[in-house]
């Protein structure tokens, strides 16, 4: 036998191996990058001829619409992209609150699904599948009828002593003069106490435990610090007036429903979710927790929960990303939501390829946060195994 | 390796720069495929509504048949496209539909930017307010601090917005991507003024429990002229568009009906109309039609007058008044170039 033996044979061989993928690699990307030139070539040459402009300086020029309800102050001679901000804020307030209340509800009815009382466990599974099985488009749909039907008109709200009052323009609440001050101290005040009360329990508990309970302290600490901060400040109270009820804070029908909606359907999925993460944890742990003398509320705490979360949390990461998504179904119920405006610009200016990259890239910023926090969360609860 | 990425792209290239030059074919393709495709509204009553067993009438409706009559030969061979206001300029673009009658509004933004151009003006309208009674207001300038409903993607959004910021009012904006949707939050109570032009205002009371518990108030705070419009790049399909629009208006001033087109093409003497019914020159073929493409809109379709009638007129729920939308020589603002 000639030419290079043992060692230098294989060497030799690998290297031709490299370099023939290396050629079919190269052709692939030849490929892709002529389908992608034509369809970029395509498109250009499609817009000139139909002397459409492209090009992102338009967001520079004046919108000439109103926004329903921002959390920054937006009037229609402002720019295009003051409107996309107030746009994205919306879906982040939404997708924020949601995510929060569909987790708490979704771990209360999963809970409820794995109890021993039929009702219980019959009412968790009416829930579950009723939300499930139901598009979310048609939910939203019904609550905001259920929202605007039912309620009474703005001239003669139900009020809630002189704090608050629910009608036809949504819920309406007292809040703190000068709200934006208020609403920091009180985020640093549930920030701090947070933190110090889950120091105080890891002495006696488990970190999981410590973290729950400091964190219902908080919420508790916190409200008292908003409340206080109100009567510091003076309250700014809603009142009745000709067109509108003026004055405090408002939740507009469209957000309510659309936090109703996603938070039901959501719960659905995330309910789902904790029960399988429950049911994999092996019987034997709850045997010997048992058999050490545990209370039931001591192994579901202790032993269980921290093993059901290691289970649930990638798919939890899912679902939160599906909400984030969902929440563009606002411009059905008219909330102004990222999407909506998207929309009320692209038919203002005919810029639909532009606006619809930058509502892409927004939502898959939004979603790739949504994952590296999750993926912390994830190794956190993992922390002490092989990651699995 | 070179040669194979330089003639992969020339390929690309040669491949993309026919797509584009088959943009301005528009005629052919609808004789080819036998039907014109029409994009009208979801629901506007008196301009493009579906009935329950899925018949569509309406003055757009009327113009898209009276297309198909003159170009394919019968006014049945039309294809509705129902669109939203979001959704009805990219069908347009992206060439889903042949013709856009969508009660339009006919402005420069639309015209020079968004690919489409307008053949002409189909009904002069304007934009207008309707509140409910029990509101008490009477003018638009009573408004400061209402809530309003208006839809998404109309030129009524930022009309709205200009006339309250220039009057220094505010209000608060409830937008919706759909006519029903806005419609029913208005009549559901949400909000307490809904926005649009004047003609689907009056469609929109239609729709109520009870149609005496709203009024509409005097203002109007803009023009809209509403017209159909075709995709930009093909002037053979804009001309014939443009000129079918005309014919019915023409029609209309020269008094030939769908009743005695027939005994007008017989015994006419006067060159105007000869033309119109095809007993004299042939108009057709400077179009690419043939010599009766007007005749036949008559024949099948009717005249702008008797379209107006059937679907806006008196008899209807609408009964909206011709007003500017008459004859030049009848005091409105109808003034079709002439056929010839």
């Amino acid at each position: 036998m000639s030419g290079p033996k043992g060692d230098a044979s294989w060497r030799l061989r690998e290297r031709h191996r490299k370099i023939k993928e290396g050629l079919w690699q190269g052709a692939l990307l030849l490929i892709l990058v002529a389908v992608f030139g034509s369809f970029i070539f395509n498109v250009s040459a499609n817009l000139s001829a139909r002397n459409i402009h492209s090009g992102f300086d338009f967001l520079f020029e004046r919108s000439g619409f109103e926004i329903g309800e921002s959390l920054i102050t937006f009037n229609s001679s402002e720019a295009y992209f003051k409107a996309f901000l107030a746009g994205l804020l919306n879906t982040i307030k939404v997708s924020v609150l949601s995510i929060i209340t569909a987790t708490v509800l979704g771990i209360i009815v999963g809970l409820m699904r794995l109890s021993k009382h039929p009702l219980i466990k019959f009412l968790g599974a009416l829930h579950v599948e009723f939300y499930r099985n139901i598009p979310l488009l048609v939910q939203l749909l019904l609550v905001y009828l259920v929202i605007t039907e039912l309620l009474p008109d703005s001239f003669d709200p139900i009020h809630f002593g002189s704090w608050a009052v629910l009608s036809k323009a949504g819920f309406q609440f007292a809040l703190p003069n000068d709200w934006h001050i208020s609403f920091v101290i009180t985020t640093v005040s549930f920030v701090v106490s947070w933190l110090a009360l889950r120091a105080a329990f890891l002495k006696k508990s488990t970190g999981l435990v410590a973290t729950a309970s400091g964190f219902l302290g908080g919420v508790l600490i916190s409200v008292l610090t908003w409340i206080i901060c109100g009567f510091v400040f003076g309250w700014d109270k809603p009142e009745v007036q000709r067109f509108a009820i003026e004055g405090g804070g408002s939740l507009s029908p469209e957000f309510l429903a659309l936090w109703f909606g996603l938070t039901f359907f959501t719960s659905a999925a995330i309910a789902e979710i904790f029960r399988a993460g429950f049911l994999a944890v092996p019987k034997g742990q709850w045997a010997a927790a048992s058999a050490l003398g545990m209370t039931k509320t001591e192994i579901i705490s202790y032993i269980v929960f921290p093993q059901a979360l290691k289970l649930a949390v990638p798919p939890l990461a899912s679902q939160y990303m599906n909400l984030t998504k969902n929440s563009s179904l606002a411009v059905v119920v008219g909330y102004p939501d990222l999407v909506s405006i998207g929309n009320s610009t692209i038919n203002l200016n005919g810029q639909a390829l532009e606006v619809i990259v930058i509502i892409m890239s927004v939502f898959l910023t939004l979603n790739l946060i949504t994952a590296v926090l999750m993926n912390w969360l994830n190794a956190k609860v993992t922390r002490g195994t092989n990651g699995s | 390796m070179k040669k194979i990425l330089l003639s992969a792209v020339a390929a690309a290239a040669a491949l993309s720069f026919s797509q584009a030059a088959l943009a301005g074919a528009v005629l052919d393709k609808v004789k080819k495929d036998g039907v014109v495709v029409c994009g009208v509204n979801t629901a506007a009553p008196g301009f493009s509504n579906a009935d329950s067993q899925g018949k569509w009438t309406g003055l757009d409706v009327d113009y898209c048949r009276a297309l198909a009559a003159a170009v394919l030969g019968d006014a049945t061979k039309v294809k509705f496209v129902p669109l939203s206001s979001p959704q009805r300029f990219s069908a347009l673009q992206a060439g889903e539909i042949d013709v856009l009658a969508r009660n339009t509004t006919w402005n420069l933004t639309r015209d020079a930017s968004l690919g489409a151009v307008f053949v002409g003006t189909i009904y002069y309208d304007g934009q207008g307010f309707l509140v409910p009674k029990k509101l008490g207001v009477k003018s638009v300038n009573e408004l400061n601090g209402a809530t309003i409903c208006v839809q998404s993607g109309t030129s009524s959004e930022p009309s709205v917005a200009d006339y309250f910021k220039s009057h220094n009012m505010k209000y608060k904006a409830v937008v919706f991507d759909t006519t029903e949707a806005t419609q029913g939050a208005f009549l559901s109570g949400r909000c307490q003024v809904y926005t649009t032009d004047m003609s689907d205002l009056a469609g929109a009371r239609t729709k109520a429990a009870n149609p005496d518990d709203y009024i509409i108030l005097p203002e109007v705070i803009s023009k809209e002229p509403l017209g159909p419009s075709v995709r930009r790049g093909d002037n053979e399909w804009f001309q014939i568009c443009r000129w079918v629009l005309n014919a019915l208006i023409e029609a209309e001033e020269y008094g030939i009906t769908q009743e005695n087109v027939d005994q007008v093409k017989k015994t006419s003497t006067n060159p105007n109309v000869q033309r119109l019914v095809g007993s004299g020159e042939d108009m057709g073929k400077l179009l690419g039609l043939d010599k009766d493409w007007s005749y036949r809109i008559v024949k099948q379709v009717g005249n702008y007058g008797e379209s107006f009638e059937k679907n806006l007129g008196p008899k209807t729920p609408l009964a909206l008044p011709r007003g500017v939308n008459n004859q030049w020589t009848k005091g409105g603002i109808l003034y079709a170039p002439p056929v010839r």
